[in-house]
């Protein structure tokens, strides 16, 4: 396996008036290409922070952040941008899909800023559509769709530009046992389909277990770190 | 992202709130209309001003009128004669050619309607027409235009004060200049002045065929003449001599007023007064212009505050803040050239309707017509994406500058 990103020593703190609030301590680990992750945690243990990092969406943290051969750490705002539109495609515990396109535009978005065009885009936006099982919902708004309809949208748009990793914030946090369940299942038929790695945030202990690996976080500090067959 | 896809999404942006979008369009098109309104009688008028005047490098004669305006204006004195003609030619060499000219239409004059003296305004027929409507009786035909028949039309209101209803006046009888004609029609009344603001030939009292008014001695004299001046001989001094001379040596000058009407100096003050105006409205409509901008500006910073979210999202799916500036100003620009645009077509219009009312302002038969030049249509198009640009690249910046985390969490 080759390695996808590679952090060492991160750490970051915010200012809040004229407190000093050190939420990520000296944060090490490597990820594989290919691996499927859960990071868990207490709500305020640092684990959104840090996604946030590895997902190129912050880029003010200390200590070195390494993503294939790129010195992530040296990079300027703008080429974050490109970054992101072509390496990491994000889930978000609210789907976060805009209310006012419809469900195609929607997952256009991230191919129309790699500078496709509209008519261009259309094909590959119905195979993706295919692949999280939403086929023939093109026209559809997002506000007419249940959760996980919705959650599949998102995931849809995530993977749009066939991303190295997909970055996932609590993806089941706001659906259902069962439809939690098939989101769940529809990330790993990705992950070992497409072999996209993906990093998932959660607190669900049913989610984590699904996961080859999983890295607890408490305070800011990596306690555990465990590997397993699945 | 490509620009098609970035004006496309502009346009959806702006839909998605039409009130909002319409009511900042709406202030920059009244500015704009305003500004082309303006622009464009006043162009017209320049324009008339050289059509009218003649281009003095090309045209070798240039056409003034002298007037005759009897004192007793029932009285059967005429301002020229044949013998006025050849002393003004030999006095002026500068006059190329000069006539008299007969006028066919509102020619004021005595004459009796039923047993009622008074002075009626009478315009001559030359060829049947229906311009004017005859709701009793019959309109005069071409044969009887070219006949000379002794018929007439009346107008309502004359055929009401003397016979009570326009029934009772057909086949009555009206006498002018001594001659007898036979009233077979009445018309309704007309304005003074037509919708192009010429003086309207069917709002005289009394029409009648052309043929046979005027007789070969009546032919010999008239009240107003035409002359043909050289162009660098300054036509309009010369008139203004003429018409001196006239005072002095005319064969009615006792009897009335003869004058020389100066278009072009008419035509001059008026413009003068309009350029007056372009500026006084130019001022204001770059106020009004100002503060639809500030609308613009107010529109888009709520709209940016609004849309946080889809700024965010959009960031987080690859935009660069470059993609999210372009895209806010795009929209900014996308209203008020829209606004613009509408404002070119309104204003268009509205210069085309106004233009008109000002020739009578003028009068002596000088139209004006608004002219849209294409240097309009490039303020228009100019100014307002300016105003989009000028007053969107704030709020713009905004909407690039948002900080993702803090959007996202």
């Amino acid at each position: 396996m080759t390695k996808l990103i590679e952090v060492n020593k991160i750490n970051k703190s915010y200012r809040s008036g004229t407190n000093l609030t050190h939420v990520l301590h000296d944060i090490s680990f490597k990820i594989e290409d290919g691996e499927l992750v859960a990071i868990i945690g207490e709500s305020g243990s640092g684990k959104s922070t840090l996604i946030n990092i590895i997902g190129f969406l912050d880029s003010e943290f200390e200590g070195e952040y390494q993503f294939k051969d790129l010195e992530i750490h040296n990079l300027s705002r703008k080429q974050y941008s490109k970054l992101r539109n072509q390496n990491v495609g994000f889930v978000f515990q609210n789907f976060k899909l805009l209310r006012e396109l419809s469900v195609a535009e929607n997952v256009a978005l991230p191919l129309l800023y790699a500078g496709k065009s509209r008519s261009e885009v259309k094909q590959r936006i119905s195979e993706l559509l295919e692949m999280v099982g939403l086929s023939g919902y093109e026209k559809q708004l997002p506000k007419n769709m249940s959760g996980g309809q919705q959650q599949r949208v998102s995931i849809a748009r995530a993977i749009a530009t066939n991303p190295k990793f997909l970055i996932a914030d609590e993806p089941t946090g706001a659906l259902d046992t069962k439809t939690s369940q098939e989101i769940m299942d529809l990330f790993k038929r990705l992950n070992k389909e497409n072999g996209t790695t993906i990093i998932m945030v959660t607190h669900d202990p049913r989610i984590a277990k699904e996961c080859q690996r999983v890295i607890e976080i408490i305070d800011g500090r990596v306690v555990n770190d465990t590997r397993r067959d699945i | 992202m490509l620009v098609s896809e970035l004006i496309k999404s502009a346009f959806q942006a702006i839909s998605t709130n039409k009130k909002r979008s319409f009511l900042t369009i709406l202030g920059i098109a009244i500015g704009i209309a305003a500004v082309i309104t303006i622009l464009g009688i006043g162009d017209g008028v320049s324009q008339t001003m050289r059509k009218n005047l003649g281009n003095n490098a090309t045209k070798k004669t240039q056409t003034t009128e002298i007037d005759y305006t009897p004192d007793d204006i029932s009285s059967a004195t005429h301002g020229f004669t044949a013998d006025d003609l050849t002393n003004i030619q030999q006095k002026f060499p500068e006059v190329r050619k000069i006539k008299i000219y007969h006028v066919s239409h509102n020619i004021t004059t005595h004459g009796s309607v039923g047993l009622n003296d008074g002075t009626y305004s009478v315009t001559l027929l030359k060829k049947a027409t229906s311009e004017m409507k005859v709701i009793a009786g019959k309109n005069l035909s071409q044969s009887q235009l070219d006949a000379a028949n002794k018929v007439a039309l009346i107008k309502e209101s004359i055929a009401k004060k003397n016979y009570g209803t326009i029934q009772n006046a057909l086949g009555t009888t009206v006498n002018i200049e001594d001659k007898t004609y036979t009233v077979v029609g009445v018309y309704k009344n007309h304005g003074m002045y037509t919708n192009l603001g010429d003086v309207n030939k069917y709002s005289a009292d009394i029409l009648v065929p052309k043929k046979g008014y005027y007789t070969a001695e009546s032919k010999k004299t008239g009240d107003v003449i035409n002359m043909k001046i050289l162009t660098n001989a300054n036509p309009s001094k010369v008139s203004k001599k003429i018409e001196k001379y006239l005072k002095k040596n005319g064969t009615a000058k006792n009897q009335g007023v003869y004058q020389y009407y100066d278009t072009e100096k008419a035509l001059k003050q008026f413009s003068t007064v309009i350029n007056i105006i372009t500026a006084l409205i130019s001022f204001v409509a770059g106020i009004s212009l100002f503060i639809a901008g500030i609308g613009v500006m107010n529109m888009m910073y709520i709209s940016v505050s609004e849309r946080t979210q889809e700024i965010g999202i959009r960031l987080a799916v690859g935009a660069t803040p470059q993609n999210i500036m372009t895209q806010f100003l795009l929209e900014a620009v996308s209203l008020t050239v829209i606004g613009g645009l509408i404002g070119f077509i309104s204003g268009a219009g509205l210069a085309h309707l106004i233009a008109p009312l000002l020739s009578s302002q003028v009068g002596n038969g000088v139209h004006i017509k608004a002219h849209i030049s294409m240097n309009a249509f490039v303020l228009a198009f100019g100014v307002s994406t300016l105003i989009g640009i000028i007053f969107g690249i704030l709020p713009a910046k905004q909407a690039a500058n948002k900080n993702l985390i803090d959007i996202l969490r």
